[in-house]
């Protein structure tokens, strides 16, 4: 195992190829849950936690299941019951176990039934070809990426508010123009490794 | 057939934790959370305000 194969893929799917800036995937929470920086970091963190779980249910489901059964050609459909279930699975341990947890994140589960990333993520993982260690790298530097990235938005967008904007640039307007200069500033990252 | 198999026992499974999902109750003081959500406007989402009504 090279691990340091493994930190410049960390590091090119955070910083460099973010799922966001880059990939222009997950928008949807992007614009949507980036009003308020605790909010956030609450998504960032329930979809970290989906997209690892779902990426290690998938991907031992392709490999012992779906390829040994010659069933390859169901992995799109495999994969989307895989995360609509987990999502279900969570939300309800959450409910039962930590009402605290569920206050934060719980009203934010469903939405990542219909994150792209998710799916992104776990269909990736087989047409990439990657083995174990590569598939954990990859399954926790998109959802960090996607965090890093919701986070300081959020916080930008918490400055815009008490900024005077011009009235036609209020709300989604300077928020897309924002987003076009982090993409920008992101992309002087492609240098680094 | 093991197609078929494979995919009723996925949707099987999906089903009966929706259902179980929904027979569980909420904490206390979690009735009324609500998304601070307005990016989109997808009607089809479960955070639309449209499904509260």
């Amino acid at each position: 195992m090279d691990f340091g194969n493994l930190f410049v893929m960390f590091i090119t799917f955070t910083l460099i190829n973010n799922v966001i800036l880059n990939q222009f995937l997950g928008i949807c929470p992007f614009m949507g849950v980036s009003k308020k920086s605790s909010s956030a970091l609450g998504m960032g963190a329930a979809v970290t936690f989906v997209i690892v779980a779902a990426s290690l249910v998938t991907y031992g489901l392709y490999y012992a299941v779906l390829e040994p059964l010659n069933l390859q050609y169901m992995d799109l459909i495999t994969f989307i019951l895989v995360i609509a279930s987990l999502v279900q699975l969570v939300e309800m341990v959450i409910k039962k176990m930590s009402p605290s947890l569920y206050k934060a994140l719980g009203v934010y589960l469903p939405l990542i039934t219909t994150n792209c990333v998710v799916l992104n993520v776990t269909l990736n993982n087989i047409s990439e070809g990657y083995n174990f260690a590569e598939m954990m790298t990859y399954a926790l530097a998109i959802p960090i990426g996607f965090t890093l990235v919701l986070y300081i938005f959020s916080t930008i967008r918490e400055r815009l508010d008490a900024s005077n904007v011009p009235a036609a640039f209020q709300g989604n307007p300077i928020a897309l123009i924002v987003a076009g200069i982090m993409a920008l500033a992101f992309s002087g990252l492609a240098g680094l490794v | 057939m093991a197609a078929v198999l494979f995919f009723a026992g996925l949707a099987g499974i999906y089903a009966l934790l929706y259902y179980l999902n929904h027979k569980t109750p909420l904490p206390e003081g979690c009735e009324n959370i609500k998304a601070e959500c307005e990016g989109c406007h997808d009607s089809s989402c479960a955070l639309h305000p449209s499904h509260d009504q």
